[in-house]
């Protein structure tokens, strides 16, 4: 097999590789913001539970979460593996990652001062003006370089739904390797991560220029 | 609202029998006092001794644990028992707060840290822009309208902040220490919008160490150690012939 033919091949993935990447950070982002609150609430079983939860996601592979939502069902309650392996993908790589968003998102919001608070209270913001306008602006310039670093592992990390077999370009690749027996296609998966990474980064050091107006 | 019958007195905010514990530590023990409108009341006192708390017990930052606060002649607080939300939202309309460490929105330029909070109120955008622009202009800060806060200096800062209190138009405005965080020209410049807001009559409670200050712009002083008022009085009196030996012992220390 021609190298031109395992690249053509390999990109056919592409297209499912960025499926699970922008499907999970679409769910993520938010879903980790609903777990940080829910991780920093008043209530001590709700937070105390949210903690649980969130040590069980960071504290297993994610190998071995995309396998429990994938085939767990199966196992469970025999219903049958659906067909389209992209969603539980999306959703296990979504729950995982949300769990990581949620404590960066904790420690960008406990690190604001609680100066800001106290003048919003002051001068009549209610607490959701507040937090929405207030607090989160700040939050998310503070939390970039982090996000960032979640982002960047995201692409990469999108190659362990070979353990599921859904076809995307790692999978691709590795299934080439092991016909061909040759090492190639894992080069060229190695060249794809490293370009897609390379957008990646150019985005968000935009975003964080966007942010650089203030301190 | 049956409890909020209007009690016989003209003071803006009325303190009595105010109390507050952190923990163990009791930090106002019983303070009682009134600000009537146009007076400026200066609050002095070592740190520690409740001066700030009392402030921010008058802002509901900190919950007092007993006593009342009444803004014009309503309970805010009753022996210890809050009004309901919506008023105590209704009596945050009457004051303004104007901190040590500014508070400022940094991600807001100038303009919006004192637009947004009326406009939020429901004040009309246009009009609050131009009563922005002139108050920037008292405050001697024309110009720097679409400046972000990172760009002032502290005192421009603490001008902006008091700007942004003013821009609600409330009618008791406090200051919590508001240029311990300067050094002293920028202390001077602010000292200065201070003093033009009391020559305009605005009603004001100041808690600050700067004695000369205090001395010439307030009608009153009180000083305050231990979470008790030790004295008060006019500033002549207190600052010229204390009473109270504490008063004696803590002005002394000032003038070596």
């Amino acid at each position: 097999m021609s190298l031109l033919t395992m690249i053509l091949k390999m990109s056919e993935g592409l297209g499912k590789t960025c499926a699970i990447f922008f499907l999970t950070l679409l769910f993520s982002l938010p879903l980790g913001m609903i777990v940080a609150l829910l991780r920093m609430s008043k209530n001590r079983i709700v937070s105390f539970v949210t903690r649980f939860f969130i040590t069980v996601l960071r504290g297993t592979p994610l190998m071995l979460q995309l396998l429990a939502v994938t085939y767990g069902p199966y196992y469970l309650f025999g219903a049958g593996v659906s067909r389209n392996k992209l969603i539980p993908v999306v959703i296990a790589f979504s729950i995982n990652y949300a769990a990581y968003f949620a404590e960066i998102y904790r420690g960008g919001i406990e690190s604001i001062p609680v100066g800001q608070y106290e003048a919003a209270q002051v001068l009549g913001y209610t607490r959701f003006q507040t937090f929405m306008r207030i607090i989160l602006p700040q939050v998310v310039k503070r939390i970039m370089p982090s996000v960032t670093n979640e982002v960047v592992t995201l692409v990469k990390d999108t190659s362990m739904a070979f353990t599921v077999s859904y076809q995307e370009m790692f999978t691709i690749g590795k299934q080439i390797a092991n016909s061909q027996t040759s090492f190639m296609p894992f080069i060229v998966a190695g060249v794809f991560y490293y370009l897609f990474n390379l957008i990646v980064d150019r985005v968000m050091g935009r975003i964080e220029k966007r942010l650089d107006y203030y301190k | 609202m049956p409890e909020m019958k209007k009690e016989r007195s003209e003071a803006i905010l009325a303190i009595r029998g105010l109390q507050k514990s952190f923990g163990e530590t009791a930090v106002l023990r019983d303070i009682s006092l009134s600000v009537e409108p146009g007076n400026v009341v200066s609050i002095i006192g070592p740190s520690g001794s409740g001066k700030s708390t009392l402030l921010r017990c008058a802002s509901f930052l900190e919950t007092a644990d007993g006593g009342d606060i009444l803004y014009d002649g309503q309970y805010a607080l009753r022996d210890g028992v809050y009004a309901s939300k919506g008023d105590l939202n209704r009596f945050r309309t009457l004051f303004g707060m104007v901190f040590q460490s500014f508070n400022l929105f940094p991600h807001y330029s100038v303009m919006k840290n004192i637009c947004e909070p009326p406009v939020l109120r429901g004040k009309d955008r246009e009009e609050t822009r131009e009563k922005a622009v002139e108050l920037l202009r008292k405050m001697g800060l024309e110009g720097k309208e679409n400046a972000y806060p990172c760009q002032l200096s502290g005192g421009q800062q603490q001008r902006v902040a008091i700007a942004r209190a003013l821009a609600l138009e409330p009618e008791i405005l406090y200051f919590d220490e508001p240029t311990s965080a300067l050094d002293p020209e920028l202390t001077g410049e602010v000292l200065k919008v201070i003093r033009q807001l009391a020559d305009d009559h605005m009603t004001m409670v100041v808690v600050t160490h700067e004695m000369p200050f205090a001395r010439a712009v307030s009608n009153r002083v009180i000083f305050m150690d231990g979470g008790y008022i030790v004295e008060e009085g006019h500033p002549e009196e207190v600052f010229g012939d204390p009473k109270q030996e504490r008063t004696k012992q803590f002005l002394a220390n000032y003038n070596r």
